[in-house]
């Protein structure tokens, strides 16, 4: 018996539209001509309430924040840099310096489209909506996360990014299990506290067991809520170990490694690790999972990151 | 038509220390006509659901939306007095966050067409009537974002969405082949060409269209003057962002007397 295939994030988004839609009549989505075909069950349950714009992203994001100031609760989406960075000013002012709500639901995550290159290449989206206040940042990294995120969070009047990747950490949770700006602890620990996002939550839990072969007993937090982030229990967790590493697809400025050592700096002792995306653009034509492993954001990257940089 | 709101521009200007007063000129007359005349609003009731919207797009000619405001009672003449001083609501362009009947935070160029029609398609869905009228300008037309949202308003048929160009040649200055109506005609408007100063040729246009919550959008292409009503500041020369002096200040508000 072979298990079944996860569901995509993307497919899970369209099923969420489909169930909050048929709840909530102020739901409007505008999509930028992606997603088109899995958004007919919300656009055929909804008449009226699903805009496949096209290709005009920063008026897709205006639109958005015009239903927003019309009484409606609107969701933008399409690929990561158009939606974030070529958009980036009609977010900053529309949006957020005139107190709008709305959602910003992305795919094409960091370097998900692996071989199209930096124009579809997004890791900088963080550090970018960060930038901006009031923002909240979202994580999804299995459909149960994206549905129980959005339904949590889409009408509380506040800018939401939901950034969907392509692979997921294959982890189960329930619903119960998730509370927007929460991490979760997967692992208890002693002496190292491993601080990861979206897939590599699995890279984490598949190091695990190597890494307490070398005397490491590491605490594993996931997180999916990047902003608020739940300081809380990362300083708890890192008072007890004095030792976090820090693993996310997204550059070192402004990423979630910055704001975990903005948190920890002054526990005493303290060791800081991270693995991410250094300052240099991703030039080289190859599959994700080359891309990880070039980056460290694996499995064996993580146990070699360990043994070079985190001293005993 | 309409001194007393341009000697009260001059004057913030001139008190404030900062302001387009040409900028402002250019569209007085327009602003003034929409809320005497055409807007359904309520100034004791700003956020009032059944009224009308207007968006200055064009956010630096704001000295005429303020003046207008506050002749129809949203905002004082104390608001007016402390203009871009510490602790007013008034600053050089309109912030929907702080000033009574301003509808968007403008002053980026390019943003307001693009918000508004996502207003009237909101407003649509909901089923409500109420028009959203939208100001922008020629040099605003080099925008991309302004034929994104031609474009879109016209294949969702926002016939609920009406927009005013403010024609005063600052965009011919450097694109000289600027034939706004043919461009807003080839983008599926309903388009008008009118005197943007003239009473009588304002109150028509806007007369004559008849809404429709689902039909063409509407573009009236208001030919103005940038500084009208006071020659010294007319055209497009350094008066764009420019503060008279004391001298300057009593001839222009002697030739607006």
């Amino acid at each position: 018996m072979t298990n079944p295939t996860p569901k995509k994030l993307r497919q899970q988004f369209a099923d969420t539209m489909l169930a909050v839609g048929r709840e909530d009549p102020t739901l409007v989505v505008l999509i930028g001509d992606i997603s088109h075909f899995i958004l007919q069950p919300f656009a055929q349950a909804c008449p009226g309430r699903f805009y496949n714009v096209g290709i005009c992203e920063p008026t897709i994001v205006s639109m958005g924040a015009g239903l927003a100031k019309a009484g409606l609760y609107p969701v933008m989406h399409t690929i990561a840099p158009f939606l974030i960075e070529r958009s980036f000013e009609q977010i900053k002012l529309d949006f957020c310096y005139q107190g709008l709500g709305g959602n910003l639901v992305t795919v094409g995550s960091a370097f998900d489209y692996a071989n199209l290159g930096c124009t579809h290449h997004c890791y900088d989206d963080w550090a970018l909506i960060k930038a901006l206040p009031g923002t909240q940042i979202t994580y999804p990294a299995s459909p149960v996360e994206f549905d129980t995120l959005f339904r949590q969070t889409y009408r509380n009047g506040v800018l939401t990014l939901f950034r969907l990747p392509e692979h997921q950490h294959e982890q189960t949770f329930v619903t119960s299990d998730i509370q927007f700006g929460k991490a979760i602890k997967v692992k208890d620990g002693r002496n190292l506290t491993i601080v990861t996002t979206g897939p590599h939550l699995r890279d984490a839990l598949e190091a695990r067991e190597e890494l307490m072969s070398m005397g490491w007993d590491p605490e594993i937090i996931y997180v999916h809520t990047i902003r608020p982030l739940d300081t809380e229990l990362i300083r708890a967790s890192v008072c007890k170990t004095h030792r976090v590493l820090v693993m996310e697809e997204h550059v070192r400025s402004g990423g979630l490694g910055d704001d975990v050592l903005r948190t920890v700096h002054d526990v005493a002792n303290m060791q800081f690790s991270w693995i991410g995306i250094h300052d240099a653009f991703i030039h080289e034509y190859r599959p994700y999972s080359l891309h990880c492993e070039a980056l460290s954001l694996s499995r064996d990257g993580l146990i070699r990151h360990v043994k070079t940089l985190m001293l005993d | 038509m309409n001194e007393d709101l341009r000697r009260k521009i001059v004057q913030m200007a001139y008190d404030g220390k900062d302001g387009h007063i040409p900028s402002a000129f250019s569209i007085i007359d327009i602003i003034e006509l929409l809320y005497r005349d055409q807007l359904k609003i309520d100034p004791k009731s700003p956020e009032w659901s059944e009224r009308d919207y207007f968006i200055l797009s064009k956010g630096h000619g704001c000295l005429a939306l303020y003046v207008v405001l506050e002749k129809f009672g949203f905002i004082t003449q104390q608001d007016l007095d402390v203009f871009c001083r510490p602790g007013g609501i008034l600053g050089e362009h309109p912030d929907c966050t702080k000033v009574p009947g301003v509808e968007a935070s403008t002053g980026s160029l390019g943003h307001g067409l693009s918000f508004a029609v996502g207003i009237a398609l909101g407003l649509r869905i909901r089923g409500m009537n109420n028009k959203i009228y939208v100001l922008v300008g020629d040099g605003e037309c080099h925008e991309g974002t302004i034929w994104e949202a031609a474009n879109v308003a016209n294949n969702l048929q926002l016939g609920n969405l009406y927009v005013i160009v403010d024609w005063n040649g600052s965009a011919a200055q450097l694109m000289p082949r600027d034939d706004l109506p043919a461009k807003w005609r080839a983008f599926g408007w309903e388009t008008m060409v009118v005197d943007g100063h003239s009473e009588v040729e304002l109150r028509a246009a806007f007369d004559s269209i008849k809404f429709q919550p689902c039909g063409k959008p509407t573009v009236i292409i208001a030919k103005t003057v940038k500084g009208k009503g006071v020659p010294m500041l007319e055209g497009h020369g350094v008066w764009h962002h420019r503060i008279p002096n004391e001298v300057e200040f009593a001839q222009i508000m002697e030739t607006l007397s």
